[in-house]
């Protein structure tokens, strides 16, 4: 590939992740020749990752807090396999810093930044506090946990949150994705959003750790990407605006972000690169920031990984950031390419689109909707990328993130990517389960949307499934009858059954399945 | 086009929602699947006829329940005379919506509820969801514990 040195930046790798980004990382890896162990849970044996890695090892039953979360399997996987570093992709083990901790220490290389970097900034408040010494503005609210245990403590919290303002949110210090996450309007609230807060934290992170923030609104999401070198050289890479979410999950993200002048996003960058420097970040890491209605960036939060959102980035900017991790990991300083990406970070000349979809029912406030595919047709042509993991016919299991796949356009502008973004949703056809379609589809012919007015508040400002869902009900009865007329008296069509369509039962594939798996691993060269 | 005599008018309910409101009774015509619509599962015939059918439009998915109209009225006629099946204020029975894994159950057997109060807890793709009674009412039984994983369908608690 690239580099002068010939070989592979490193021979194997394994990936501590599934779904769509564990196969958006092996990808690169067969590009830079460099081969792949897949882990995976008892609910993912016949999982499009295990089948795209060269060799995989069963790490335990389906919950995540039993495989996709055991450091201790996933470190003695890659030992036994002869892997040489681990990509923690995001989510699961991605923040924590006892894992890349326990990667290092086992002498393999985490693709990520350091153990330490990883603790500081996984704890939002340590990020707080780097930002604020660092001289970058930072969402006001408390720099130290709120004690939670101690009732004789609440008068000092409850004077921290007259002092930050309501409304104001509870967040975990551990946190991520809303998780722990309380709005407070008023301080009588407090207690129990409190309470509630740190036990979700506690659950979900095993942290109950939260902290106070000044909620702001109207604002803008709009997140930085930073890629930095061990020699301690960092870039910004463009930013993302990510203001459309529900539950403080992302469901789309574009760059550049519409209307910032180059002078704010010049700034911008600059800010994230401070606290990022602050932080002695390197690898690829993203700073997220919201922009107020004053035109004015708050430091949120860094994440130092790789971001759901990445490919965005990497519409735009032409580069394969996972390649650039996977370079900078084995020592060698930021590319050529990635200098000259920085270089036109301020005045980007393509955007692109990222829309999330998601096994989630838009009409029920986005709850999960798990479920088995019938059919999955995806998007393709000009200008678009999907990056999925599931295929017709495979089983959404409730375990584990919603997220089904990741739809991408880019074009020479705003409005090019947009159109393509609305064609491609028009490809789609998906039956079997929920999924936000309807609202994605919606989303790209909304005037507020094509005249960027967005914010963090977009969802419930703009988004009324009744009336869509009703037009679409109507049709659909006319469908159902005419295929019920021509059904007659045959058995059951499209090979379901009564049960399939109700009740999700078990897959009947696990018995060969695993015992194929196992014969793979058994031929794996030790 | 008006449909030919040889068609038959068909109900459609809608199952997944639950509601009386989604139900229609359809002329089929013989122009076809409407475009944009797609048939996802046909379900097998019951003993009284009817199928499951799944359609997918503009991304939205339903499960409608079809019957043939005439058959439909007739099935109604004949319950309806037997008298004590329509609702009132019997058992209810409180069904999981997603699969998922119970992780807080906050009532027990012989607790009065309120409309609104917290039944149980079920964790699905990283989310708690809370279940709440839909009316007041005595708890007659509880059929999951902390812990306990449900599929769709599976009734949780009964409310007297």
């Amino acid at each position: 590939m690239r580099k002068d040195s010939g070989g592979p930046p490193i021979r194997r790798l394994l990936v501590a992740n599934r779904g769509e980004i564990a196969v958006r990382i092996m990808r690169t890896c067969r590009d830079l020749g460099i081969e792949t162990v897949a882990v995976y849970s008892d609910a993912d044996v016949d999982a499009a990752h295990v089948h795209a890695a060269d060799a995989a090892v069963r790490i335990g039953p389906a919950p995540a807090a039993a495989s996709y979360l055991r450091a201790d399997a996933i470190v003695a996987a890659a030992l036994e396999t002869g892997a040489a570093a681990i990509h923690p992709g995001y989510g699961f083990l991605s923040e924590r810093g006892a894992f890349a901790r326990a990667t290092t220490d086992a002498g393999l290389v985490f693709i990520g930044p350091s153990a330490e970097a990883v603790e500081a900034l996984g704890d939002k408040l340590a990020a707080r506090r780097t930002a604020r010494d660092a001289g970058v503005p930072v969402v006001p609210g408390t720099f130290e946990a709120a004690s939670v245990d101690r009732p004789d403590a609440l008068d000092a919290v409850v004077a921290d949150a007259e002092g930050v303002g309501f409304p104001l949110l509870v967040k975990a210090a551990a946190g991520g994705g809303g998780r722990g996450m309380r709005r407070v309007s008023k301080v009588d609230e407090l207690p129990a959003a409190l309470a509630a807060g740190a036990a979700e934290a506690a659950a979900a992170f095993g942290d109950g750790a939260v902290y106070l923030e000044r909620e702001l609104r109207p604002a803008r999401h709009i997140e930085v990407q930073l890629l930095g070198d061990a020699a301690g050289e960092i870039v910004a890479l463009g930013e993302r605006d990510c203001s459309i979410q529900r539950r403080h999950q992302k469901l789309v993200e574009e760059s550049p972000a519409p209307s910032l002048t180059r002078g704010e996003r010049e700034t911008l960058h600059a800010l994230a690169v401070k606290a990022a420097r602050a932080a002695r970040l390197f690898n690829a890491a993203t700073a997220e920031f919201l922009f107020d209605a004053e035109r004015r960036f708050w430091f949120l939060e860094v994440n130092a990984r790789l971001q759901v959102e990445h490919g965005v980035t990497e519409l735009v900017t032409d580069l394969d950031l996972v390649a650039e991790q996977l370079w900078i990991a084995a020592g060698e300083p930021l590319s050529d390419e990635v200098r000259r990406a920085a270089t036109m970070a301020a005045e980007p000349s393509r955007h692109a689109l990222e829309i999330r979809l998601s096994a989630e029912d838009p009409s029920r406030e986005f709850a999960p909707a798990p479920g088995r595919i019938g059919v999955w047709v995806m998007p393709a042509g000009p200008g678009v990328r999907v990056d999925t993991a599931v295929a017709a016919g495979e089983r959404i299991a409730p375990h584990y993130d919603p997220l089904i796949a990741k739809v991408m356009t880019v074009g020479p502008d705003r409005p090019g990517a947009i159109d393509r973004m609305r064609r491609a949703l028009d490809e789609i056809v998906i039956t079997g389960i929920q999924t936000t379609l309807p609202f994605d589809r919606a989303v790209v012919r909304d005037p507020a949307f094509l005249e960027a007015d967005l914010s963090t508040d977009y969802v419930a400002e703009r988004w009324d499934p009744t009336a869509s869902r009703s037009v679409a009900l109507s049709r659909a009865q006319g469908a159902a009858a005419q295929a019920f007329t021509t059904a007659g008296n045959s058995p059951s069509v499209g090979g379901a059954s009564e049960a399939s369509l109700h009740k999700d039962g078990q897959t009947g594939s696990t018995g060969w399945a695993r015992a194929a798996r196992e014969d793979m691993i058994d031929r794996w060269p030790r | 086009m008006t449909s030919p005599a040889a068609r038959r008018p068909v109900r459609l309910a809608e199952a997944s929602g639950g509601g009386r409101p989604g139900d229609a009774i359809v002329d089929v015509t013989p122009d076809g699947i409407p475009a944009g619509a797609v048939i996802g599962a046909v379900g097998a015939p019951d003993s009284a006829g009817r199928r499951f059918i799944e359609v997918v439009v503009d991304g939205w998915r339903f499960e409608l329940l079809a019957e043939d109209a005439a058959r439909a009225a007739l099935r109604e006629r004949a319950t309806s005379t037997r008298g004590d099946e329509i609702p009132g204020g019997g058992p209810l029975e409180i069904r999981a919506i997603i699969p998922g894994r119970v992780i807080a159950v906050a009532v027990g057997p012989e607790d009065s509820v309120a409309a609104g109060d917290a039944l149980l807890v079920v964790e699905a793709m990283k989310m708690q969801n809370e279940l709440r009674a839909p009316r007041a009412g005595t708890v007659a039984r509880v059929l999951v514990g902390a812990g306990s994983t449900v599929e769709v369908g599976d009734v949780l608690v009964v409310l007297g």
